[in-house]
């Protein structure tokens, strides 16, 4: 029988931890396959998520390759969709096609320094490579992660980035002042000014909101970083996740496919329509 | 193979293929479309050109991806990957025909996608020479095509006033040109000459024409942020007049549709869609990186002109002209083209 | 016959002082015999500007994209924009005004009469001319159109090539305007008003329904019909579950909670939905300037719906749409003598 690119398998949603509160809030879900029959995928990839009856989003594989049990992702209730997730309880049965799109180039990435900058959600789509090089740390330099949100209580993952001080140099930040917080107040982008990581044969990937980016990669590029060690992962309106609907592109890209990993030298090649 | 058809014993030969679901095209309500070929049609070849093309038949305005219920709290979904009886679809003009491969190349890169393959495994196309552009906007010569290229076609036939001359082109043409048996005649010695004759003259009529195609990715690409889109679509309605009616274009979208009582119960639905709908990149937070229509008609044009060349090496244009003679506002991609590659 | 030229002229002299901000007006276009919409706002275009039987496009439906632009503009012009109007689409303004789209002065008419003919239809025109097609139409008083083809001219009477909704105009000139180019001819020989609803309406329901089956099931879904209506301004079209404005502010429970009234799927159901749900939103609101049905690529005959609308608001209501800007809009107001049996 010829394989339906279209069919969802189903999932059971084992685990949902409420992450943030709020208009914005996000929740993390794991979803494990009854019968057995995960897909292996890579950092960076991606999954279309179905609750049946509202529809599909594309959603980033936030959990490494490394984890067999299950696949985590981290959603942010937008609309429709997210909203019919956010309302999900445990035992619930999703549609999952995956895994689309291409990967962080993490073999490449051996023996350098890794710079993870994320904002709010933003972390989700890096994280299963963070923590794949935390389980290879013989294979790669320092890891560092620069992580901010508006609030502490827009933070995701604080007990898993608990967790991870002992391998990685992190670095939190919250956007404005804050009775009771510790770390660094301001925005993402001055954080990782002010620590300046080096750029000697580092690696530095971002992801967050549009506008942290855009100075996330000034920042980046005033340290040194050439364009080739600077990586992204984009996001675009996504319907079908195989490079057909025809709306997710970048010039002669369908994200879907050929992204949602790009290094900015590749990306800014493209038309700068998102 | 070559074979020759009277016109008379076309309908001779459409009997023979009684297990085919047979399409032609056929005038009612003032307009060219394709109509199914039953008992009692007079099949009519003297079409300028249908106003939908065959892309339908592989792709149709609406696909169903499976069902989905709930079975025991349990989502059950059952793919309906359709089954069509063997389709032939009569008149397909040269442009239409030069058009299927792009969507061929679509809907295999990458992924196969089940739904399109299995009508166009089932489809036969019978191309109709041009003995002239039926159009006043056809450019079909000025994007590599010509009044009677075969690319895509299974038969291509071209009228000879009397008969048709018929060329049987791929597996599935000559099949169908088998069992048409001794509706069919021998091909004579002037025939030949006769066909290249038509053909010859056919290329010779003016086309509309386009200032320099082989510039047109360059330009498309230096004038990326020109003012020159905003000026050009400054009409544009955003209506889906020139993606659906385009023999190439491919954009869909994909809902689940509710059938029962509740969200449990219904269909994953495939339906055209349009990059010319202002909503079509809107993501939900409201960012909408193709928010204006001077981005639009530039995604439609490059799309066509510059990104598919770029991915695969052959124009997504076959210049049939339908979106030109269809735009309400006249927008016109030759002229389109043209002022870009001037600029 | 009205004079092109004192046009061009007028539209000069408007852009040079600046008593407009624009000028949206018909010029030659590229793609065959039909005149296409041109915003200019140079005094020099103003020499481009055309008027004949090829001015199909309702230029009113500019306005309303015009109006979206300015509420969106930091620093609006407030100068009006001035528009090229025949009959028809002075009425669409009429309405327009009417439901307080735009006010009076924010717009500059100049009216051009159709001369008691009007514009043709090119589907007409092209299954008279049999595969050639042509270069040029003008206007040739009341005995019809000049029809150039292949290098032949042709005298061919109107009423062969007027559109239909030319043949039950009741008023082929500009009522509202502030200048009026060309001659008011007030008799007209062709259609009563409401002719081709009429005729519709004596087939048996069920006839009536097979047919409208067959166009809804032979209907796309391009939403041209939509997007061509001055009169359909709204952002968020209620039949269309992807016209959505999401704003930053939209909250998640908004967009989750929106109904889909009608899918997108392009079959029998849901396209009805779509015509019939449209057709009672214009009632009270449709000029009859026939683009829906003109631009359709399939040949929907869509007038059909709308004018037996628009023949009952006129037999009820003795409503004439678009007549008379300053009076309230029929479904906005009520009258004591309004018809009131259903009230027990």
């Amino acid at each position: 029988m010829m394989e339906n690119v279209y069919l969802p398998q189903i999932g059971r949603i084992a685990g949902i931890r409420e992450e943030t509160q709020g208009a914005r809030a996000i929740k993390t879900f794991q979803v494990e396959f009854p019968d057995g029959d995960a897909f292996e995928h890579q950092c960076g990839q991606c999954a279309m998520l179905s609750v049946f009856g509202r529809g599909e989003s594309m959603i980033s594989i936030a959990s490494s390759p490394l984890v067999k049990e299950y696949k985590q992702f981290s959603i942010m209730k937008m609309g429709r969709v997210t909203s019919a997730f956010h309302a999900a309880r445990i035992g619930d049965f999703i549609g999952v096609r995956g895994p689309f799109g291409n990967q962080f180039p993490l073999a490449d990435w051996k023996g350098r320094d890794l710079v993870f900058v994320g904002g709010g959600v933003g972390l989700a789509p890096m994280w299963g490579a963070l923590q794949t090089a935390v389980a290879r740390s013989q294979d790669y330099g320092k890891i560092s992660l620069f992580y901010g949100a508006r609030t502490a209580g827009d933070l995701m993952y604080k007990a898993d980035i608990e967790a991870l001080q002992t391998s990685v140099a992190v670095q939190l930040s919250v956007d404005n002042p804050e009775e009771g917080w510790q770390g660094y107040t301001g925005f993402v982008p001055a954080n990782l000014m002010e620590k300046a990581p080096s750029s000697n044969n580092a690696i530095a990937i971002t992801c967050g909101p549009p506008i942290m980016i855009k100075f996330v990669l000034q920042n980046l590029k005033a340290l040194g970083f050439a364009d080739e060690q600077i990586y992204t992962t984009l996001e675009n309106k996504m319907k079908c996740g195989i490079g057909k609907c025809g709306r997710c592109n970048l010039g002669k890209d369908y994200v879907c496919t050929k992204g949602p990993v790009y290094s900015w030298a590749e990306l800014k090649k493209l038309p700068q329509e998102y | 193979m070559e074979k020759i058809l009277f016109k008379e014993k076309l309908r001779q030969w459409v009997d023979t293929l009684n297990d085919y679901e047979v399409l032609a095209p056929a005038f009612a309500d003032s307009v060219w479309d394709y109509a199914r070929v039953e008992a009692e049609t007079e099949i009519d070849l003297s079409h300028t050109n249908t106003v939908n093309p065959p892309k339908q038949f592989a792709f149709p305005q609406r696909e169903v991806f499976f069902r989905f219920e709930r079975v025991d709290g349990v989502p059950r979904l059952t793919p309906t990957v359709p089954d069509p009886k063997p389709t032939l679809v009569l008149g397909v003009r040269p442009c239409d025909g030069r058009g299927m491969p792009c969507n061929d190349t679509v809907f295999s890169k990458e992924y196969r996608d089940p739904y399109y393959w299995a009508r166009r495994e089932k489809l036969t196309l019978v191309g109709l020479a041009c003995n002239e552009p039926y159009a006043p906007n056809c450019f079909c010569q000025s994007v590599g095509g010509s009044p009677h290229s075969t690319e895509g076609l299974d038969v291509l036939m071209t009228d000879l006033v009397d008969r048709f001359h018929v060329r049987g082109i791929t597996e599935k043409g000559l099949e169908v040109i088998e069992r048409g048996g001794d509706a069919f005649d021998r091909v004579k010695d002037d025939d030949a000459a006769e066909v290249e004759k038509v053909h010859a003259a056919a290329r010779s009529r003016p086309q509309r024409p386009v200032a320099e195609m082989d510039a047109v990715a360059k330009a498309i690409r230096e004038q990326f942020d020109s003012p020159l889109w905003e000026e050009m679509a400054r009409h544009c309605i955003g209506c889906g007049i020139c993606t659906y009616l385009c023999p190439t274009c491919h954009c869909f979208d994909m809902n689940d549709e509710v059938t029962g009582p509740n969200a449990g119960t219904g269909e994953r639905v495939r339906t055209w869609d349009n990059c010319q709908f202002p909503e079509f990149t809107m993501h939900t937070s409201g960012h909408n990186p193709r928010g204006d229509l001077a981005a639009r008609l530039r995604q439609r044009v490059a799309h066509k002109f510059l990104y598919f060349v770029e991915n695969h090496a052959t124009r997504q244009c076959t210049g049939c002209g339908r979106c030109i003679s269809g735009c309400p506002v006249g927008i016109d991609i030759v002229a389109v083209v043209d002022r870009v590659t001037r600029s | 016959m009205v004079n092109v030229d004192e046009l061009r002229s007028l539209a000069a002299e408007l852009l040079e002082q600046g008593q407009v901000r624009s000028l949206i007006g018909y010029r030659r276009g590229t793609a065959g015999v039909l005149a296409e919409p041109c915003t200019i706002a140079a005094p020099g275009e103003a020499e481009t500007l055309v008027w004949d039987p090829t001015c199909l496009n309702n230029l009113a439906l500019f306005l309303v994209e015009e109006r979206k632009q300015q509420a969106a503009a930091s620093a609006p012009d407030k100068r009006p924009v001035g528009v090229v109007a025949k009959g028809c689409d002075s009425r669409a303004v009429s309405v327009l005004l009417q439901e307080n789209y735009f006010k009076r002065e924010d717009v500059f008419i100049l009216g051009v009469s159709c001369e008691g003919t009007g514009v043709i239809d090119p589907r007409k025109l092209s299954a008279r001319l049999k595969g050639r097609w042509p270069t040029r139409v003008e206007f040739a008083g009341e005995d019809g159109f000049k029809v150039s083809a292949g290098g032949d001219e042709t005298l061919v009477p109107a009423r062969e090539l007027l559109a239909d909704r030319c043949l039950e105009c009741r008023e082929a000139s500009p009522r509202l305007n502030d200048v009026l180019f060309g001659e008011v001819v007030t008799e007209r020989g062709f259609d009563e008003p409401f002719r081709a609803a009429k005729a519709a309406q004596e087939a048996t329901e069920d006839a009536r329904w097979a047919t409208w089956e067959r166009h809804f099931d032979r209907c796309v879904r391009c939403f041209a019909c939509r997007a061509v209506c001055p009169m359909c301004y709204c952002p968020e079209c209620v039949v269309d579950s992807t016209t959505f404005v999401n704003t930053p502010g939209t909250s998640a429970e908004e967009k989750a909670t929106r109904i889909r009234w009608c899918e997108r799927s392009a079959n029998v159901s849901e396209s009805a939905v779509y015509h019939l749900t449209r057709a009672i939103h214009l009632a009270g609101r449709c000029i009859d300037c026939g683009e829906c049905e003109r631009v359709c690529p399939v040949n929907i005959p869509l007038r059909l719906l709308n004018t037996k609308l628009e023949m009952e608001a006129f037999q009820q209501f003795e409503y004439e749409v678009g007549r008379d800007f300053e009076r309230p809009s029929l479904l906005s107001s009520f009258r004591d003598e309004d018809p009131n049996s259903f009230i027990r």
